[in-house]
């Protein structure tokens, strides 16, 4: 083992470290804004992970997008609802989290003993790390060209969807001309009838 | 050699031309809204139809292209495909011809739902196409962030909002899992990403690989699963169909559902080649657990969404028969079913829309005596709902036969008498509606129905509900008559399509294909 | 030719459902009906003179690919066996349509109704495709559910559900009969002719026959398989039960001559002892169970599954006289029960009830219904047998056929027919004879509208009680044919007045295996 696998093993030891301790951080905590900021520890230590692996581009895109936007717009929703709220505690809690908790071991258990009998296919070859942009750039316009394009589609309509999840509505006024039902912004269909009524 | 000159020359753009007829639809929708305001949306819908309509006839042009592979295999235009793809526009044309009415009168923007409906399709029509895995993923979460935000439409409405919620939840857990189980696929191939070179990749399962695969194969029909609302990833599908806009439940019910079956024939013959018995028995539990709840707890059920909602899982695991059958025949039954089942169905939306449009109400009580104050009305729901219940001369009988017997020549006996039974279950919850309608006498008239309006079709958009059950009503009694045109479609749709020759023998397109070693240097 | 016994009717449907509800004259649907009924019955009448009957192959056929890929063909032919049926089922189409309620409620949509079950029944009658069959088969479920369930007394709802679910059941049964004989006999379509040379394991044959007797039994109806019979007759209207008893009930005693004994002979023979029991046992809990009933509707329906149970002996015995005999006893037993239900609807309209507890002296000439009375009594002897009608001539034949080869069951039918006389007579004996009750004293006046179809029912039965060769000479070469090679046949042809009596001979000497059966 030469010293650049050393380093190498380190760091990655270090990152899985971090990034496990931050998950479990943001599952296990009280406080939603602690949650909300080891959230972002977690995308971080993702990033140096992409930079092990020589993806610099997707490192840096992921610390931009996931940090400096998801996180932020996050750690926003939860400050502007300043809602107080008293939960009262479950009976039996133990149980739903007993279940909970075998079958998240079971699938872990299952899918360790998958990862560790399977033998991957690594690829060997070692990438050039000063193209990746160049790379990914390559791609996107040769055989990605159709997802990614479709992806700006799915974007667009992302943005139209939010602005009208998002807007005040004009709600028009009431007009007795019709014969029939007139609603506004509901479902023209009634609510139903509870059952025990 | 010239980077951007050899990928144009290779691209094979043509294959999506209906695609890129439905995105300048939606452009035109959009800007058009945005130009000519809130007035002019009604137009812009008939344009909506008009430019699905050019792209059902794009695709009739590409029938039995040779050159089936686009964008260096991220896609394939195949007759399967096409066939699809077309159930798909047709079903969206549809929708927009119900909704105009209904959207306009809950008072919300109908330009933009009517854009959002199209990039559904969009999503559903590249799911059908995708051949490689990023295509399959964007194009399925294409289509199912369009169809949260459809559900979730009726913003001012709770029911509505509780259903976006739940579906969007639900939704991108089995995505997640989807992703999971694609990635694996991703691992296991030494990283390919095209469909028919992880196929060859994984032609060697001795070598402790299949505990991998097999895991990857449960994950993918879980999500596969989610889109068809099979039983047991069938609990969204209830309340999301009570409570989201009911011509966004008359897309999800068939055109979503559409996709999923094609995504599933795709991935599994493809892919999951090696370990057909495996997803044929999970299949096959996932069809016999459909048939039973879904016909079973829609016995019960007193709304009428939340009761097509139930047959829907029911029709599911109907149309399962086909694909756990495994031949070109099995196939082919599916297509046709879902083909018909596209105007019944859609036939039994209009009608619902139209009785709650006049109405307000959608519970099965409220219809009854309905045959005197709308014959109409009775007719084409009846015929339909009749048809989804497999009663001849009409069009569902025989895509249940050919379903049932197709089952039967591939061995599955005890899933065939399972659907023949439940079918007769079916039967028994279809014609409790119709006996509402028609039986009931002048006296046991619901106060609803006492007090209906008069039938008025020139009311702003109502015409195309009109027009959508008209049609739904004559393609439904003829379909089955005439059937004969459509069996040959859904039989050489599968024959002449390359995913099942290269499912046995996997063909590298090495030389349409840039070279990714040449990329990386 | 054949098709228009399916294409009138839809038309005249159709032309039903176009006359505007805002019309004052609400006769039209009725004149509209009538007419086309009596133009179906008349085609029926050519057909039958064109009718060679001394050919065993089917005549008329059309022949029209419909499915390719399913190997489904629209195909009909007509042969002896389906051309009484045939007959009798416009004939009483006919007698349904004139009987009904002029002042009906929804005329439009009753007279359709009627007349796409018409097209339905005909066409299970006509078709030369299994699917052809089953489809047609299947459509004479929703026209009936709605007769029954829009027309029909107080507890109508529970009856047309009851029987809407017994006969899909009874459907989808048929069906996978159907798709399990053409899968394994490894056929391409499913026409019937290709298919009678089938060589299927005797195994395979036998859970393929199971499924289809068990769907076919629902529908005739066999104890234990009945129970929707009875609710389904008092329930509906007059017209819609003379239909059911008449015809409906026919389907499933055709389907068993036709594709039982005619496609799965050898596992037939096998079962053949079971299934004469079975009518043995339905034969007498039918007459006990028709013993037990007020109802005068009841009466009757439980003595058609006894009389539907001689169909099944006579078709379990399969030999050519006994296939005649159970061709006899469904015209027989059409005719009969179509004329008592007619009858006693009568009764109900001017009575107001059917209680045979409350009726008492309805014969008296003054104030009762005589000439309803005596057909009613004619009708009961012809059920029970009494020479010089048909039923007669159809139990003595289905009788003499069937004690060859199953004896005992036989006999054991043979005190069924007997008590029939018991509960009839008892009937007739509370309703028509005595002192006419004051409460009766006032019925109204029977016309000759109401009077004129039961006639004509009784003037058939009479008729073909004295001369039962006018019947028997249609379907005795299609009897024979189902059952015996091809070289027997040509002897019946060249000797048809022999027929009987040679097929006599062949159920000693050419089958003898079968009397040790049982």
């Amino acid at each position: 083992m030469n010293l650049a696998e050393g380093v190498q093993i380190v760091s990655f030891g270090i990152l899985a470290v971090m990034m496990l301790g931050a998950a479990l951080g943001v599952v296990l905590l009280n406080q939603i804004v602690y949650s909300a900021f080891l959230l972002g520890g977690v995308f971080m230590s993702i990033s140096g992970l992409y930079i092990l692996l020589n993806a610099d581009f997707v490192a840096a895109a992921q610390i931009l997008i996931y940090v400096g936007a998801v996180n932020v717009l996050i750690l926003f929703a939860i400050m502007l609802v300043n809602k107080k709220e008293e939960f009262k505690p479950v009976r039996n809690r133990w149980i739903r989290q007993g279940a909970t908790a075998l079958v998240c071991v079971g699938l872990l258990a299952l899918l360790s003993t998958m990862v560790l009998a399977t033998p991957w296919a690594v690829d060997t070859t070692t990438v050039n790390a000063s193209s990746t942009i160049i790379q990914i750039g390559k791609h996107f316009f040769s055989d990605f060209l159709l997802p990614f394009e479709l992806a700006s589609v799915l974007l667009l309509m992302a943005m139209v969807g939010a602005i009208i999840l998002a807007r005040r509505d004009f709600i028009p006024e009431r007009k007795a001309t019709t014969t029939e039902v007139e609603t506004a912004l509901t479902l023209p269909e009634r609510p139903r009838e509870l059952s025990g009524s | 050699m010239d980077f951007s000159s050899t990928v144009a020359s290779q691209l094979n753009a043509g294959v999506i031309l209906p695609e890129g007829l439905v995105i300048i639809t939606l452009m035109v929708v959009l800007v058009g809204d945005i130009i000519l305001g809130r007035n002019a949306s009604r137009q812009l819908s008939y344009v909506a139809i008009a430019g699905l309509l050019g792209s059902v006839v794009a695709l009739y042009f590409q029938w039995d292209n040779s050159q089936t592979i686009g964008f260096l295999g991220g896609f394939n235009g195949d007759n399967l495909s096409i066939v699809f793809r077309g159930t798909i526009v047709l079903s969206t044309a549809f929708t927009i011809l119900m909704s105009i009415r209904y959207i306009q009168q809950s008072g919300t923007a109908l330009a933009e739902f009517v854009s959002i409906l199209l990039t559904a399709t969009l999503g559903a029509m590249f799911l059908c196409g995708a051949n490689d895995l990023v295509m399959i993923f964007l194009s399925l979460e294409t289509l199912s962030i369009s169809s949260y935000l459809l559900t979730g439409y009726t913003k001012r409405d709770p029911r509505s909002n509780e259903a976006a919620l739940k579906y969007l939840l639900i939704g991108a857990a089995s995505s997640a899992i989807f992703l999971y189980g694609v990635s694996l696929l991703y691992g296991l191939s030494g990283g390919e990403i095209r469909l028919d070179a992880i196929a060859a990749q994984l032609t060697d399962l001795s070598s402790g690989q299949s505990l991998g695969v097999a895991i990857a194969l449960v994950f993918a029909i879980a999500g596969i699963a989610f889109k068809i609302s099979a039983v047991p990833f069938h609990q969204w599908t209830p309340d999301v169909y009570e409570g989201s806009p009911t011509p966004v439940v008359a897309f999800l019910s068939v055109g979503s559902k559409a996709a999923g079956f094609a995504l599933a024939i795709r991935l599994l013959v493809t892919v999951f080649g090696q370990v057909t018995p495996e997803w044929q028995f999970i299949f096959t539990a996932l069809a016999v657990l459909s048939m039973i709840l879904g016909n079973v707890v829609a016995l019960a059920q007193t709304s009428m969404k939340r009761m097509l909602a139930y047959s829907s899982i029911a029709q599911a695991g109907f149309v399962m028969i086909g694909l756990v059958a495994g031949s070109d025949d099995g196939y082919a039954s599916m297509v046709f079913y879902l083909f018909i089942y596209l105007f019944m169905n859609l036939g039994a939306f209009t009608c619902v829309i139209l009785f709650s449009l006049r109405t307000g109400t959608d519970q099965i009580a409220e219809y009854s005596g309905l045959y005197q104050k709308d014959p109409l009305l009775t007719l084409a729901l009846s015929i339909c709902l009749l048809s989804l219940g497999g009663i001849p001369p009409l069009a569902g009988f025989f895509g249940k036969i050919y379903l049932f017997w197709v089952g039967w020549q591939a061995g599955l006996y005890g899933l065939v008498l399972l659907g023949l039974v439940t079918s007769v279950v079916s039967i028994y919850y279809y014609i409790r509606v119709v006996k509402m309608m028609v039986v009931k006498e002048p006296h046991e008239m619901s106060d609803t129905v006492k007090n209906y309006p008069p039938i008025r079709w020139n009311l702003p958009g109502m015409r195309p509900l009109q027009v959508g059950l008209v049609l739904s009503l004559v393609a439904t009694t003829l379909a089955g008559i005439l059937s004969n045109p459509l069996f040959n479609l859904a039989n050489s749709s599968i024959s002449n399509s390359s995913v099942f020759q290269t499912a046995s023998t996997p063909v590298i397109l090495s030389e349409s294909i840039i070279n990714r070693q040449s990329l990386s240097e | 030719m054949l098709s228009a016994f399916i294409l009138l009717p839809v038309l005249g449907a159709i032309l039903i459902s176009l006359v505007p509800n805002t019309n004052p004259n609400q006769n039209r649907p009725r004149i509209i009906a009538l007419l086309f009924g009596g133009v179906i019955l008349l085609w029926n009448v050519i057909l039958g003179f064109q009718f060679d009957p001394s050919q065993t192959a089917m005549q008329f056929t059309e022949y029209i690919p419909w499915i390719s890929w399913l190997g489904f063909n629209y195909h009909l032919g007509l042969d002896g066996l389906s051309l009484p049926l045939l007959f009798l089922n416009s004939f009483l189409t006919l007698i349904a349509i004139y009987s009904s309620n002029v002042n009906i409620q929804r005329p439009r949509f009753y007279y359709a109704l009627i007349l796409l079950l018409s097209t339905g029944v005909a066409g299970a009658f006509l078709a030369q495709d299994l699917l052809l069959f089953f489809l047609f088969y299947e459509l004479e479920i929703i026209p009936l559910y709605f007769l029954i369930a829009i027309w029909g007394g107080g507890r109508r709802t529970y009856a047309a559900m009851k029987f809407l679910i017994y006969t899909a059941l009874s459907g989808i049964l048929v069906l996978a009969a159907f798709l399990g004989l053409v899968w394994f006999s490894g056929a391409s379509t499913f026409d019937y002719e290709p298919l009678r040379e089938q060589v299927i394991p005797l195994g395979i044959q036998l859970w393929l026959l199971a499924a289809l007797l068990v769907g076919l039994l629902i529908k005739i109806p066999i104890f234990p398989f009945h129970t929707w019979l009875p609710d389904a007759h008092v329930e509906a209207s007059t017209p819609v039960s003379v239909l059911l008893a008449g015809v409906l009930l026919k389907l499933g005693t055709y389907g068993l001559l036709r594709f039982g004994v005619g496609l799965f002979f050898e596992a037939w023979i096998t079962l053949a002892p079971w299934l004469a029991t079975l009518a043995a046992i339905s034969a007498l809990y039918g007459a006990f169970a028709a013993i037990a009933q007020q109802d005068m509707k009841k009466v009757v329906a439980y003595s058609s599954i006894a009389h539907m149970a001689y169909v099944l002996l006579a078709a379990s015995a399969s030999t050519p006289l006994a296939l005649t005999a159970a061709m006899f006893q469904m015209i027989s037993h059409g005719l009969i029960s179509a004329l008592l239900f007619l009858l006693v609807g009568v009764v109900y309209k001017k009575t107001g009830t059917r209680d045979v507890n409350v009726l008492r002296g309805l014969l008296n000439p003054e104030k009762g219904l005589p000439i309803i009375g005596s057909l009613m009594i004619l009708g009961v002897m012809a059920s029970a047998g009494i020479p010089g009608m048909v039923g007669f001539i159809a139990e003595f034949l289905v009788f003499r056929a069937a004690f060859p080869i199953f004896p005992l069951q036989t006999l054991v039918c043979l005190v069924g027919t007997g008590l029939t006389a018991v509960y009839f007579l008892l009937m007739i004996n509370k309703v028509f004879f005595g002192r006419l009750t004051e409460s009766l004293s006032q019925l109204p006046q029977v016309d000759w509208g109401d009077r004129i179809p039961a006639i004509i029912l009784a003037l058939f039965i009479v008729i073909l009680g004295l001369q039962p060769s006018w019947m028997v000479r249609w379907s005795e070469t299609d009897a024979t044919a189902l059952v015996v090679s091809p070289s027997l046949l040509s002897q019946v042809a060249q000797a048809p007045d022999q027929a009987l009596s040679l097929g006599d001979e062949l159920s000693m000497n050419v089958l003898p295996s079968r009397s040790g059966n049982n």
